[in-house]
C-alpha cells in the first residue's frame, strides 16, 4: 500500500486542478465563450457514455445520436406539454435514453464488431423519421421549441440565474450545470471502471469466450454497458436541448452518432483522461474548420483531414498519447520505495 | 399569448438595466464608419450548395463598400456555418447577437433554423432581416413577431399559382404532387389546393418524403401507377432530380411542375444530362429572378452589373442563380438602411423594413418591384411563368401577383 501514496497523490493533484478550472473557468472568458464550454459539455458527457460501451466494453455504436435526441425530446416533450421546468427533466431524460439503450443492446446478445454497429446505425438513421411521424408528441419536422411554447420552464429565461442568492448569467449557469453533471457523470463512470464491473466490461471486450468460461454473464453485461452509456447520451441530449432551447429532427441525424464516435476516437478509446480533449475537438474543429477556407465543401474536407492526421500521429488518441507521457513518471512514483 | 408578452416584459426589463449601465448613444453595431450585420448559412454538411446566397450578399456588399459605403459607412457581413443543423443555428446567431454585437441578423437561411431564433432575436428587439425562406409565417406573423420579416415569393404563393394556372389552362390535368414532408412542402402543397379552389378533386395522388430519405423511387412509382399525367414536384434539388430519373427508368414522361426551390437552370441542367432532353421539356415554373445562363439577358444591365462584381468581389460560380438572389437581397438591405436615415436604429430598420417600394432591382424580372407595407410583409409577391424548352427556361405571360 506504501507504494501507492504517491500515485493517490497525483490523481488528487489532478482532481483539485480540474475543480478550480471548473470554477474558476468562466471568469477569464467573455460570457458567450461559457456557453462554448457548455456545448463542449453535452459532448463530453455522450463521449464518456460511449467510451464506457466501445472503449471498455468494445461494443462499437453508431446510434448514440438517436439516444441523444430520445434524451432532448424527452426534456423539451416534458417542458412543453407537461409544463415540467427543464432541469428538473434531466433525470427522467437519462432513464428514458437508459430504457431505450438497453433495448437497441438487445442485438448485441447476437451480433458482433460491424454487424452491430450496422444494427445501431440503422437505428440513427431511423430516428429523425420516427420523430417526425409523432408529430402530437415531437412537434414533428418543425420540433418543439421552448422560447416560444414553453418559456415558463425555461431557467434563465430574464438572462440570470440565482442559486443560493448567488446570481450568474444564463450562460455561466449552463456553463457550471453542463460541466458539473459531466464532472460527476465522469467520477462515476471512474469508479465503475476501477471497479468488478469494470473488469467484467473489460474482459467482454477482450475475449468473450474467456469471460464466459470465468463466468460472466455476456447477455447481462453487454445490455447493461448499453443501458448505462444510454443514460450519458440522454443526459447529453437533455442539456443540448436546454442549452438550445429547442429541438428539431435535424439536429439529431447520423452525423451527430458519428461526431460523438470520432470524439471518443480521438480522446482515445477506454481511457477516460483523453475524453475532455476528445470534446474540445468535435465541438470546435467543425467550426475552426468553416475559418480555414469557405470553399463549398473545403470545410468538411478539413474537418475530416484533422481527423486522419490526429489518428496518425496519435494512434491510441490523446488519452493514450498522455497516458505514455505520463508513464515514465508514475512507474518511477510507484517503484520509489 | 400572456406568456410570450411575460418573456418579453422580464427580457426587456434586464435589457432597460444594461442599456442604462452601459450608458450607450448609439445603435448596438453601427459605428460613424461601420454596420454590423451577420446570419447564419451552410457552409458544410450536406445544404451546403446554400451557401451561394450568402457570398452573393458579400460580393454585393464589398461593391456597396467600395463605392463608399451607405452613409458613409461600410457594411461588414458576417455569415457563420450552422451545417443546416437548426441548434448550431442558435448558438451561431446568440454568438454574433452576443459576442460580435451585430445590428441586426441578415438573410439567416432555412425555414426551422429562421424559427429556432425567432422568438430569442424578437425578445431582444434585434431585427431578423430578409429570412432566406418562403415559408409563409414569416410574413403573417408580423403582429406576434414584428421583428422579422421574409424576402421571397412565399411557397403558398407559389403553389396557388400552378392550381390557378392548371385550372385556366389545363382543366382535365389528373394531378399527382410529390411533396416533403414538412413545413415547406405542406405550403405549397396548401397553396396548389387553394389555387385549384372548386377544382382541388384534380390531384388524384399525393406522395409525400422526407428530407432525410435515400430516394423518392417508390413514391414516383405510385404517382405513376395512379395514372396522373400532370406531376407537382415541390421538392428540394436532390429529389427533383431523381424525380426525372426515376420516371425515365419508367417510361413515363408526366408534365412536370418544378417548385422554385429546385428550379434554378444548373440543376435543370444536371436533370436534363441524367435523363434526356424529352424529360424535361415543357416542365412548367415560377421565376423572380434573372437567370445568369439565360441568353436572353447576355446584354442587359443588370445582368452585366452582376457579373462584373462577381468577378470583381469574388462572389463564386457567376452562373449560380442563388448568387443572384443574393445580390438582390442584399440590394434590398441597402435600399432599407438608406430609407432608416444616417443614424439608424433597430427599430428604426424594422419600420424602413416595412414601407419599402424599390423599382429599381436590378437582378429582378422587369417590373418586378420589393414593395411592404404596415399590412404587407411579403417583400416579393411578384413573380411570371416559364417553360423549359430545348435547354433553357423561357418566361411566358404576364406577372402574377399573389399572397
Amino acid at each position: 500500500m506504501r507504494s501507492r501514496a504517491p500515485g493517490i497523490a497525483v490523481w488528487l493533484l489532478v482532481a483539485a486542478v480540474v475543480l478550480l478550472a471548473y470554477l474558476f473557468a468562466p471568469r477569464f472568458i467573455s460570457d458567450f465563450h461559457s456557453r462554448e464550454l457548455a456545448g463542449a459539455g453535452v459532448f463530453f458527457i455522450a463521449i464518456v457514455g460511449l467510451n464506457l460501451l466501445t472503449g471498455y466494453t468494445g461494443q462499437i455504436s453508431l446510434g448514440h445520436g438517436a439516444l441523444m435526441a430520445v434524451g432532448g425530446y424527452t426534456t423539451a416533450a416534458l417542458a412543453v406539454h407537461e409544463h415540467w421546468r427543464d432541469v428538473w427533466t434531466i433525470p427522467l431524460a437519462g432513464v428514458a435514453a437508459g430504457i431505450v439503450g438497453f433495448l437497441i443492446g438487445l442485438p448485441a446478445l447476437r451480433l458482433s464488431g460491424l454487424y452491430l454497429a450496422l444494427a445501431t446505425f440503422a437505428f440513427a438513421i431511423a430516428i429523425p423519421s420516427l420523430l417526425k411521424k409523432f408529430s402530437g408528441l415531437t412537434g414533428g419536422s418543425q420540433g418543439l421549441r421552448l422560447l416560444e411554447d414553453a418559456p415558463l420552464q425555461v431557467t434563465g429565461l430574464s438572462g440570470t440565474v440565482t442559486i443560493f442568492g448567488h446570481t450568474m448569467t444564463q450562460n455561466h449557469f449552463l456553463y457550471y450545470l453542463t460541466w458539473g453533471i459531466g464532472l460527476v457523470g465522469f467520477l462515476i463512470a471512474w469508479l465503475l471502471v476501477r471497479g468488478r464491473v469494470g473488469r467484467t466490461f473489460r474482459a467482454v471486450r477482450d475475449s468473450e469466450v474467456a469471460a464466459a468460461s470465468v463466468g460472466i454473464n455476456l447477455a447481462w453485461t453487454k445490455t447493461l454497458a448499453f443501458a448505462l452509456s444510454g443514460v450519458y447520451a440522454g443526459v447529453a441530449g437533455s442539456l443540448l436541448a436546454i442549452q438550445v432551447e429547442i429541438v428539431n429532427p435535424l439536429s439529431f441525424t447520423f452525423l451527430l452518432s458519428i461526431l460523438i464516435l470520432v470524439g471518443v476516437v480521438v480522446g482515445g478509446l477506454g481511457s477516460l483522461g483523453g475524453m475532455i480533449l476528445g470534446a474540445l475537438f468535435v465541438q470546435y474543429l467543425p467550426d475552426l474548420s468553416t475559418h480555414v477556407s469557405t470553399a463549398e465543401g473545403a470545410p468538411d474536407f478539413i474537418f475530416g483531414a484533422a481527423i486522419i492526421v490526429v489518428m496518425l500521429l496519435l494512434p491510441t488518441g490523446v488519452g493514450g498519447f498522455l497516458r505514455r507521457l505520463a508513464r515514465p513518471l508514475t512507474t518511477r512514483l510507484y517503484l520509489r520505495p | 399569448m400572456a406568456r410570450v408578452k411575460y418573456l418579453i416584459l422580464l427580457v426587456l426589463g434586464a435589457l432597460a438595466l444594461a442599456t442604462v449601465a452601459a450608458g450607450a448613444a448609439s445603435e448596438t453595431g453601427v459605428t460613424s464608419t461601420q454596420v454590423t450585420i451577420g446570419g447564419t448559412t451552410p457552409l458544410s454538411g450536406p445544404a451546403s450548395a446554400y451557401q451561394s446566397v450568402a457570398k452573393g450578399a458579400a460580393a454585393y456588399f464589398r461593391y456597396v463598400n467600395a463605392k463608399g459605403g451607405v452613409n458613409k459607412r461600410k457594411i461588414n457581413y458576417i455569415y457563420k456555418d450552422d451545417a443546416y443543423d437548426p441548434s448550431k443555428t442558435v448558438d451561431a446567431t446568440r454568438e454574433l447577437v452576443s459576442q460580435d454585437k451585430v445590428f441586426a441578423i441578415f438573410n439567416s437561411l432555412g425555414t426551422d433554423q429562421n424559427l429556432a431564433t425567432r422568438a430569442y432575436l424578437n425578445a431582444l428587439k434585434v431585427p431578423q432581416l430578409f429570412v432566406a425562406s418562403g415559408a409563409t409565417t414569416f410574413g403573417n406573423d408580423y403582429k406576434k413577431y414584428p421583428y422579422t420579416i421574409g424576402y421571397q415569393p412565399n411557397y403558398r404563393a407559389e403553389g396557388t399559382i400552378y392550381g390557378r394556372y392548371v385550372v385556366k389552362h389545363a382543366p382535365k390535368s389528373r394531378i399527382g404532387v410529390l411533396y416533403q414532408n414538412d413545413d415547406y412542402g405542406k405550403d405549397l402543397l396548401a397553396g396548389l389546393q387553394r389555387g385549384l379552389g372548386a377544382k382541388a378533386g384534380l390531384v388524384k395522388s399525393k406522395q409525400s418524403y422526407n428530407v432525410d430519405d435515400p430516394d423518392v423511387q417508390s413514391q414516383i412509382a405510385k404517382l405513376k401507377a395512379a395514372k396522373v399525367n400532370t406531376l407537382m414536384v415541390f421538392a428540394t434539388p436532390k429529389f427533383a432530380i431523381q424525380a426525372y430519373v426515376y420516371a425515365r427508368k419508367l417510361s413515363w414522361k408526366p408534365l412536370v411542375y418544378m417548385n422554385a426551390v429546385s428550379s434554378a437552370a444548373n440543376i435543370m441542367g444536371l436533370s436534363t444530362a441524367a435523363t434526356n432532353k424529352k424529360q424535361t421539356e415543357g416542365t412548367i415554373s415560377i421565376v423572380f429572378l434573372k437567370d445568369p445562363t439565360d441568353p436572353a439577358w447576355r446584354n442587359n444591365s443588370g445582368m452585366k452589373l452582376y457579373r462584373s462584381i462577381m468577378k470583381k468581389y469574388k462572389g463564386g460560380n457567376p452562373n449560380d442563380v442563388y448568387a443572384v438572389y443574393g445580390m438582390s437581397v442584399a440590394h434590398t438591405f441597402v435600399a432599407a438602411l438608406q430609407k432608416a436615415g444616417k443614424n439608424p436604429t433597430r427599430a428604426g430598420i424594422m419600420k424602413a423594413a416595412d414601407s419599402l417600394n424599390v423599382t429599381n432591382d436590378p437582378f429582378l424580372l422587369p417590373g418586378i418591384s420589393v414593395k411592404t407595407s404596415a399590412t404587407d410583409h411579403f417583400p416579393l409577391d411578384q413573380a411570371r411563368l416559364q417553360r423549359y424548352h430545348d435547354g433553357h427556361w423561357v418566361a411566358f405571360g404576364g406577372l402574377f401577383r399573389v399572397r
